[in-house]
Order: structure tokens, then C-alpha cells, then sequence
């Protein structure tokens, strides 16, 4: 009976990660399939694997310049909202303040603000300041989304650290600030740090204020640049396929490398404990 | 830092928190504010006479003086070529209108240092110089006699040369016409546009039925996977993974992997719900609006439900295991466990998620803009993918604002009635009440 039960558990657990696996392990399988292969069969595996889609997806589109722009405006992004959020969170958290519900109130609204309600002004806003197709012109409205994001995570992660440590800085004349850089950042680092990856992540992938303020080629970034690969007549599987196995690789890596501090991070923020 | 300057605890946690108050206020609370300002406007980016706000009538000074010098150049000469009646009435009321506009508080002034940029070619970039205030009588006076003139002009009789000047000032006229610009405030009659919208109300049953179907399939599917992997078992690090990857992915690649899965010709996805008899035929799942409509439901349930099981099952876990203990020992069956333990406590965790994700599936763009574009036929257009093609592709930042603020009435109106029943959970744990 209990081997049974557990052969059971196994099947279904099975089939749980095959469904969710399988739209990647088709794609990459795609990814190495000749052209031909791609539009006729539906055979697993090609007979003769070959790389062409992969140099075709990089020399058709710039797409290493979309990852680059990717990455170096979701940096900014995390660094700009981490900073600013860090020093709210802990206000918030622990320092004697009023109308805390309030401030706690308005930050939770504004992360749930519809990004479509306020991109007609930060568009004009940006037009305006020509820095439409630059990197600042995408940090500023990701400040929108990424900087309520990392305050709700942060304040809770400061909540968790015990108020002794604190109280005896206090007791032994140590400034308010002083406490807080030598005290509480170190403490909090780890949760300074997953809030940064959860960030990082909802930077990298956004993509209406990416499509409508960065259009030019070179100035994409991943996800408009993927949805864009296709010309006017014919969609491109192959070179579709391997640009997304290219680009998944880097959050694939960061998931296996911190898949601990993410679950930590995304089920704090909605479970008490 | 010197003991006297620092701070007390109180003043820090203001100091702290006010840049981020600060921000948030000037990119979240300003734009929706300025969002609804544009809404009330018949402001249209490619509309030279309705792309900007005009609370007041307006004269776009700079392309009027270049084109009112033109007007009348073209104007003496045709009478210069073809002396007439007409000709010579067309010079006397351009030149009235002018006269007119001249006489206004201030123009003269701004007309002539306009002008002279003008003539030397220099661009007017100080939007305070570029438009000059006038009495709407005046502008629409000028406006209307500038239409007629335009449409008298076309037919002109004659020879070639003076068919071609007719014409040429037909268009100068009309040029003139356009750069009186009227006030384009006009209250709440966008929002009337919509109201008898029947692809506005289409857009919003899209975006409630995907919403629904797309939240209540991720809940349940979550739910039961969550129980699933409750337990400690071999190979929790590979589970974890799969789960986090489709989330972590972007949306937008995820939508362009789905595309090529449900491709008429060679996705393999609508090629298995054929072979299954789930459609008639590989090719109806993207062209037919139901099919269309479950094809981008199940794509965001493969995206969502893994992390909706994440969140439950945090929740599931922080559930102490006596109890379930306790009540098998009184007898109580799995089902009832689940019923009267589970649930009750699995609740907050389970509105938190129902929140955050109704919100998200309310607000969704990126999934359906890539996957569909809102086809075949409008039958997937949610309504931000329509507040988006009324921005951005017609330019109408009028119109288009009534829709965004709908998108944003409606989140909020979800979030009250949700926060009315989680109650102050959600705050829990963050303020010390």
C-alpha cells in the first residue's frame, strides 16, 4: 500500500514537471532542428542537429545588444529602488513615525497600478526630455513598479530581525543611523539581497513601457526584442527558438543558483510567519 | 557625525522615508493624475490642431506666421495675374482676419518676435512663444472664413498658372485654418464615447472572462499541486526549479514560445489537440475567437499556476501537523481534514493569492499583445490592449485616456472589495497596530 501511494506520488509528479518542462524542451529541441525539419515533422529529434538557427539569431537581430540593454537598465533599476527602499523599509519598520498605515497604504496601491493608466503621461514626460531610446528614459517609469516592490519586500525582511541587538546599539549611545548602517544592513543583507534578485527579475521582464518608449532597434530590450524577431511575412521558428533558449540560459542560471532566497522572497510577502 | 547635528529617531524615519514618498508621488500619483486631465481633452498626437491641451483657443503662432506671409503673396499674385471681384475680396478678408487677431491683448508682440525666428529659420522651441491666446470668436471667425475661402479657391478658372495658384492658396488657406486652434476641453464626453462603445464593453467581458477562467483554473490546479508536494520527498530541488522557471521567464518570450506551440502549421501543441479531437482542425486554435481565447488562458495558467502552488504551499506549511494528527485519531476522513483544517487555515494565504492574481490577470497586456495582438477579430482584445491601440497606434491620447482610467477605476474597485474581506491581514506582521 505505501509503495503503491508513493509510485502514484512519483507518476504525478512526473507528469507536474514534464507539462511545465515540455514548452522548453521543445523549443530548444526546435532550436537545433534543420529548417526543414521545422516546418514538416513533428519528429522529436533531428536527425542531423545543426547550430545555424543560433548564428542565425544573432546576426539577423542585434540580440546581444538587447540583452545588454536588458541587463543594464534592470541593474540601475534594482540599485536606484534598493537604495531608496532600504532606507523607507526601515523607517517604516522600526523607527517611531506617524501615519504609518497610511504610507504602507499608498505604496501597496501604487504597486498594483495599472501600468497602461499612467504611461500616456511618463511617455509625453519622456518625449519631452528626449530621452525616449536611452536607458534613463526606461530606469524612470521602472522606478514606478520596482521601488513599491522592494519597499513591501524589504519591510518585511527588517521586520524579522530581533529588536535586542538594536536596543543594546541604543543603550550604548549609538546615533539612530549609526545603528541603522552598522547594526541593521549587515543583519538585513540577506534580504537586501533576494529583494534585489526579485527586482532585478520584474525589471528585466517588463515590456509595455520597454515597447512604446524604447521602439528604436538597438535600443530593446529582451522581451520586446523577442516579440519583434518576426518580419512582415514570415515568422522565423528557427531563429525565434534560439534567441529564446539564449535568453532564457541567464534566468535559468539565476533560478538554479537562488531558488532558495527567491521562494523566501516571493512567499514572504503573502504568508504571515 | 558630530553628536549635536544627529538626528533623533523620530526625524530620521522621516528623513528616511520621505525621498521614496517623494518619488512615488511624482511617477505613480502625478500620471494617473495627468491621465485624467488628458481624458478630458479631444487631444490627438497627429492631429496638428488638437495636439495639445487647449483650455483656451489657441493660435499656433509659428506656423502661422510662416503660412499667413504665404497666403498673401499667393493671393496678390493670382490677383496680379487674373484681376477679379473675388481676388480682391480674398485679399480684403484675409487681411480683416488678420487685423483681427493683431488686435488681441499681446499678439502683435509675440506675432512680430514669432516672425522674425521665423524668417531666419530658427525652430520656436518655448511653447509659451509657439502659441498665443485669442478669443474663441476671433479664432473660429478666421477659422470658418478660411474653410470657404479654401473651397472657393479650388475652383478657380483659367489658365494652368492660375488653376495651379488657386490651388496652392486652396492649401495655404486650409493651413491657416488648421492653426487656429480651438479649446479641446471637453468635460466628461469621452467617457460618453465609450459608454455606447460596443468594442469597449466586448474589450471589458474579454478582459472578466479571462480574468475569471485564467484565476480559477491557476487557483484549483495550484491548490491540488500544492498538496501534492507537501511532503518531504527525493528530488524537492528539481520541483522547485521547474516551478520558478516559467515564472521567472518574461511574459513576453513566454507568449512567443506559446505562438510557435499553437502554430496552424508547425506547433506541436495545436497539432496534439487536433490528433485529440479537442479542435477540428490544427490551424482553427489561433483563427477562431474561442479557440483564441482558451489558447491564451492556458498559456498564462502554464506561466501562473506553478507560482500560485509556491505561495499555497508556504501556506500549507506554516499549518501545524498535530492537528491533522489529532483528528485522524477522532476518526475524521482526508476529505474532512481537508475541509475543516485545511481551508479555514489555508485562507489568508488564498485570498492574498486570489488578490494579487486577479489584479495581475485584470492588468494583462504583454501575454495577449504578443500571443494574439487581440485577434482574430477583436475576440482576445482585453481592454489595455485597447487602451494601448487607442494611444499609441491612432495617437488619440484623449480617448485613449478613458480607457487607461477604466483599467485603473476597475483595479481599484477589485482591491477595495478584496481588502474588505482580507481585512487588515495583509498589514500584519509589517506595522504594529
Amino acid at each position: 500500500m505505501e509503495s503503491k501511494n508513493k509510485t502514484v506520488f512519483y507518476l504525478l509528479l512526473a507528469l507536474f514537471i514534464f507539462i511545465v518542462m515540455f514548452p522548453f524542451l521543445w523549443v530548444f529541441l526546435t532550436s537545433i532542428k534543420q529548417q526543414g525539419d521545422i516546418f514538416s515533422s513533428f519528429r522529436w529529434f533531428s536527425s542531423h542537429p545543426t547550430f545555424e538557427s543560433y548564428r542565425s539569431a544573432l546576426t539577423t537581430r542585434p540580440l546581444v545588444k538587447y540583452m545588454t540593454n536588458s541587463f543594464v537598465i534592470a541593474a540601475f533599476t534594482t540599485l536606484i529602488s534598493v537604495v531608496f527602499a532600504s532606507f523607507s523599509a526601515y523607517s517604516l519598520t522600526r523607527l517611531p513615525i506617524r501615519g504609518k498605515g497610511i504610507i504602507l497604504g499608498i505604496i501597496l496601491a501604487s504597486s498594483m497600478f495599472p501600468h497602461i493608466a499612467i504611461i500616456s503621461p511618463i511617455y509625453n514626460f519622456v518625449t519631452e526630455f528626449n530621452l525616449r531610446n536611452s536607458y534613463t528614459g526606461l530606469i524612470i517609469p521602472y522606478i514606478t513598479f520596482s521601488l513599491p516592490l522592494a519597499i513591501w519586500l524589504l519591510s518585511t525582511f527588517f521586520q524579522q530581525i530581533p529588536r535586542d541587538l538594536e536596543e543594546s546599539a541604543k543603550m550604548d549611545g549609538a546615533s539612530p543611523f549609526l545603528t541603522f548602517r552598522k547594526i541593521i544592513f549587515p543583519l538585513a543583507a540577506p534580504g537586501v539581497f533576494t529583494t534585489a534578485i526579485l527586482v532585478f527579475i520584474a525589471a528585466w521582464n517588463e515590456y509595455l513601457f520597454a515597447l512604446t518608449i524604447n521602439s528604436k532597434e538597438t535600443a530593446r530590450t529582451v522581451p520586446v526584442g523577442i516579440s519583434l524577431y518576426q518580419s512582415e511575412y514570415t515568422i522565423p521558428w528557427g531563429d525565434i527558438t534560439a534567441a529564446t533558449v539564449i535568453v532564457t540560459i541567464p534566468i535559468v542560471i539565476i533560478v538554479l543558483l537562488f531558488q532558495r532566497k527567491i521562494i523566501s522572497g516571493l512567499t514572504s510577502g503573502s504568508v504571515k510567519g | 557625525m558630530k553628536r549635536n547635528f544627529s538626528l533623533s529617531e523620530k526625524q530620521l524615519g522621516y528623513v528616511f522615508v520621505l525621498p521614496s514618498l517623494l518619488l512615488i508621488l511624482v511617477i505613480v500619483i502625478w500620471p494617473i493624475t495627468m491621465s485624467f486631465w488628458n481624458s478630458l481633452f479631444d487631444y490627438k498626437l497627429n492631429d496638428p490642431a488638437k495636439s495639445i491641451r487647449m483650455l483656451k483657443s489657441n493660435v499656433d503662432v509659428e506656423r502661422y506666421a510662416n503660412d499667413y506671409y504665404y497666403l498673401r503673396k499667393s493671393l496678390e499674385e493670382l490677383q496680379s495675374k487674373s484681376p477679379g471681384k473675388s481676388s480682391a475680396n480674398w485679399i480684403n478678408t484675409l487681411k480683416k482676419d488678420h487685423e483681427k487677431l493683431m488686435k488681441q491683448p499681446g499678439f502683435k508682440d509675440q506675432f512680430n518676435k514669432v516672425d522674425e525666428m521665423v524668417q531666419n529659420f530658427k525652430p520656436v522651441k518655448d511653447e509659451n512663444l509657439k502659441y498665443a491666446q485669442a478669443d474663441d470668436s476671433v479664432i473660429k471667425g478666421y477659422r470658418s472664413d478660411m474653410l470657404a475661402m479654401s473651397k472657393e479657391l479650388n475652383k478657380v478658372e483659367g489658365s494652368k498658372e492660375i488653376k495651379k495658384l488657386g490651388d496652392d492658396s486652396a492649401d495655404l488657406a486650409k493651413s491657416v485654418s488648421k492653426e487656429m486652434l480651438a479649446e479641446n476641453f471637453v468635460g466628461l464626453s469621452n467617457y460618453g464615447v465609450y459608454l455606447k462603445d460596443g468594442r469597449m464593453w466586448k474589450s471589458l467581458l474579454n478582459t472578466f472572462v479571462f480574468t475569471f477562467f485564467s484565476v480559477l483554473f491557476e487557483l484549483v490546479l495550484g491548490l491540488l499541486v500544492a498538496l501534492l508536494i507537501n511532503r518531504a520527498f527525493f528530488g524537492r530541488s528539481i520541483v522547485r526549479a521547474a516551478v520558478l522557471i516559467p515564472w521567472a521567464i518574461p511574459t513576453a518570450v513566454s507568449a512567443m514560445m506559446w505562438k510557435f506551440l499553437y502554430d496552424g502549421q508547425s506547433g506541436i501543441i495545436a497539432h496534439f489537440f487536433e490528433k485529440i479531437h479537442l479542435v477540428p482542425n490544427a490551424g482553427n486554435l489561433l483563427t477562431t475567437g474561442s479557440g483564441a481565447m482558451s489558447a491564451v488562458i492556458l498559456a498564462d495558467i502554464w506561466k501562473t499556476m506553478p507560482y500560485i502552488a509556491l505561495l499555497l504551499l508556504a501556506g500549507l506549511q506554516t499549518i501545524p501537523k498535530d492537528l491533522y494528527e489529532a483528528a485522524s485519531v477522532d476518526g475524521a476522513t482526508k476529505w474532512e481534514q481537508f475541509r475543516r483544517i485545511t481551508l479555514p487555515l489555508l485562507k489568508s494565504s488564498i485570498l492574498v493569492a486570489l488578490l494579487f492574481r486577479t489584479l495581475d490577470a485584470f492588468r494583462v497586456f504583454d501575454l495577449i499583445y504578443v500571443l494574439t495582438g487581440g485577434g482574430p477579430a477583436n475576440s482576445t482584445e482585453v481592454i489595455s490592449i485597447y487602451a494601448y491601440k487607442t494611444l499609441f497606434a491612432q495617437q488619440n491620447f484623449g480617448e485613449g485616456s478613458v480607457l487607461s482610467i477604466i483599467v485603473f477605476v476597475s483595479v481599484a474597485l477589485i482591491s477595495l472589495i478584496y481588502v474588505k474581506f482580507i481585512g487588515s491581514d495583509l498589514f500584519e506582521g509589517k506595522v504594529k497596530i
